[in-house]
């Protein structure tokens, strides 16, 4: 036999969350990211899932990062990954723009869980649950898969960019061949 | 060897995205993963695939030995950076592990494996060669074997690099998703190992004057970097990585063998072996058609086939800075109009499986497609 014998993922694919979810934070164990009610809704229909998106919408309005800057936003969030928001007395600021939300069916006191997710600076998930932030994963070719559970940090200053120049320089954008 | 037409299985997008986390199997709206073909090979082909690699890897590392004795003379050969000759030869004497490679072989099922080139230090097609052909197989015909252990010796190599108790963070070009697909892959085969990981962007990676951080301010002692030695050696951070203030995977001393002059190097440590093909870093110095290769490059950039002065095909890209390699030409086989190049996996030098790429054209792009194999 020149074949593995079994092949387990602790990260891929469908196993992630189970590995992943400890913390009291975190989404419960079933919680799959979608990035809008039609991938929601193959997977739990549609009721579930308008309330599921309608519940995120509100977190993420509510309790979204605020900043005063994009620069400020796109620091935390990445380029292009921040939107502008208008605010009663006229003035603006910048938050992280929706890319989806993890849902969960399991019911937990009456509520389903459901948040809304991010795309982070290094093109991680990060899920905003009730205000706090939390790498869920990464963004992979569109979709979002879970892979980790942490909350997010303050970065200490130091000198970055000292590396990947050359990958833009060379054309494709990827290093690997 | 042999191409057959199979069917896909039904929903296989949605398995391989769901189960497996294979997000690239469409790369710019082109198949990548392309389960309507698969190849089926002998007991025999896959015995003599298996010895070709395993003798191809002992003159690798033979070559580097050499050149790392040789010094200043062969590394200038090589174009090797003179700020690298450091790192490279220090990490060689301090035995430092490898984790993996590729060979890119020309095989037909009859004549002898031949390599095209060696990605020793940033190959991808890992995970598409591990875990989803393997898949495949176990799906629609688990009784059959492949030539596939890739994913159990990659486990087994994470546990013999001594990582234990550090932290090692996987790293590659920010939002790039075949690298980052690949580079989460292998981190899921390293905590499957017992290590502690972690992951980070290339770019956020940050400098203090005194130690790698990663953005929470933690330092980075031991990094796996699913990017090139010869970028990262010329890019700002480049003298501290080299420094060895931090663990590096690949080791330095890949240098010598990621750069195509080596290929020519091989050829004059084992004229006329039949696993390579005659190559020499001067045009003159081969007789026929030959094909021009960068001496640094990735993807299939900038190769010319050339008849005498007469340029019969060639790619373009933005490589070729530092020179060239030239190689004799070799017909890549073609199977229905596909032109096949099997990638030869070594994980921690040993032959480790196969993954084959089809091309519409003779000169493998980015834009091939990964096809399935078995053997029986």
């Amino acid at each position: 036999m020149k074949k593995s014998q079994t092949i387990k993922l602790a990260l891929l694919g469908g196993a992630s969350l189970a590995l992943a979810a400890c913390g009291d934070d975190g989404p419960p164990q079933d919680a799959r990211f979608f990035a809008d009610d039609k991938e929601c809704s193959a997977v739990y229909g549609d009721a579930p899932c308008k309330d599921a998106e309608a519940k995120a919408d509100e977190v993420h309005l509510t309790q979204a990062p605020k900043y005063e800057q994009r620069e400020q936003c796109e620091a935390e969030f990445g380029v292009g990954n921040c939107e502008t928001r208008q605010t009663a007395g006229g003035g603006s600021f910048f938050m992280p723009l929706l890319m989806g939300y993890m849902m969960g069916n399991m019911l937990n006191g009456g509520n389903r869980f459901s948040q809304p997710v991010y795309r982070g600076r290094d093109g991680s998930a990060v899920m905003n649950n009730n205000g706090r932030l939390f790498n869920v994963g990464a963004f992979g070719g569109g979709s979002g898969r879970a892979t980790s559970f942490r909350p997010a940090t303050q970065v200490a200053q130091v000198s970055r960019g000292g590396f990947g120049g050359s990958a833009a320089r060379f054309g494709s954008g990827g290093a690997g061949g | 060897m042999q191409r057959e037409t199979v069917a896909p299985r039904p929903g296989w997008r949605a398995h391989v995205e769901q189960d497996l986390g294979f997000a690239f199997h469409t790369i710019g709206g082109e198949p990548y993963w392309d389960e309507t073909a698969c190849y089926r090979f002998t007991e025999k082909q896959i015995d003599e695939l298996e010895d070709a690699t395993a003798e191809l890897e002992q003159m690798a590392l033979g070559l580097v030995d050499r050149v790392i004795a040789t010094g200043e003379e062969a590394f200038e050969r090589l174009r090797i950076p003179r700020n690298a000759w450091d790192a490279i030869a220090g990490s060689w004497q301090a035995q430092e592990k490898n984790l993996y490679g590729r060979f890119d072989l020309a095989y037909d099922g009859v004549s002898p494996p031949r390599l095209l080139e060696y990605n020793a230090d940033t190959p991808t097609a890992l995970f598409e060669t591990a875990v989803v052909q393997w898949d495949w197989l176990q799906e629609t015909a688990p009784e059959r074997d492949q030539f596939n252990s890739v994913h159990e010796k990659l486990i087994e190599a994470w546990a013999n690099f001594g990582l234990q108790g550090e932290r090692l963070y996987f790293s590659a070009v920010r939002d790039h998703g075949e690298d980052n697909g690949t580079t989460e892959y292998l981190r899921d085969t390293a905590i499957q190992a017992g290590l502690l990981t972690d992951r980070i962007a290339i770019e956020d990676i940050g400098w203090d004057g005194r130690e790698f951080l990663d953005l929470d301010g933690q330092p980075i002692r031991a990094l796996f970097k699913l990017y090139p030695w010869e970028w990262l050696a010329a890019e700002e951070f480049g003298a501290h990585l080299l420094s060895g203030v931090a663990r590096v995977i690949e080791p330095a001393w890949k240098m010598v063998l990621s750069n195509k002059a080596a290929l020519a190097l091989l050829w004059e440590m084992a004229p006329g072996h039949p696993n390579l093909l005659a190559a020499s870093l001067d045009p003159s110095g081969l007789q026929g058609k030959q094909v021009r290769k960068p001496i640094y490059s990735r993807e299939g950039a900038n190769v010319q086939v050339l008849d005498g002065a007469r340029v019969i095909d060639e790619t373009p890209g933005a490589y070729g800075g530092e020179g060239f390699v030239y190689q004799a030409f070799t017909e890549i086989p073609s199977f229905d109009g596909n032109y096949t190049v099997i990638g030869s996996w070594v994980i921690a030098s040993q032959p480790a499986g196969i993954g084959i790429r089809e091309d519409a054209t003779a000169i493998t792009r980015d834009s091939s497609r990964f096809v399935p194999h078995y053997f029986a």
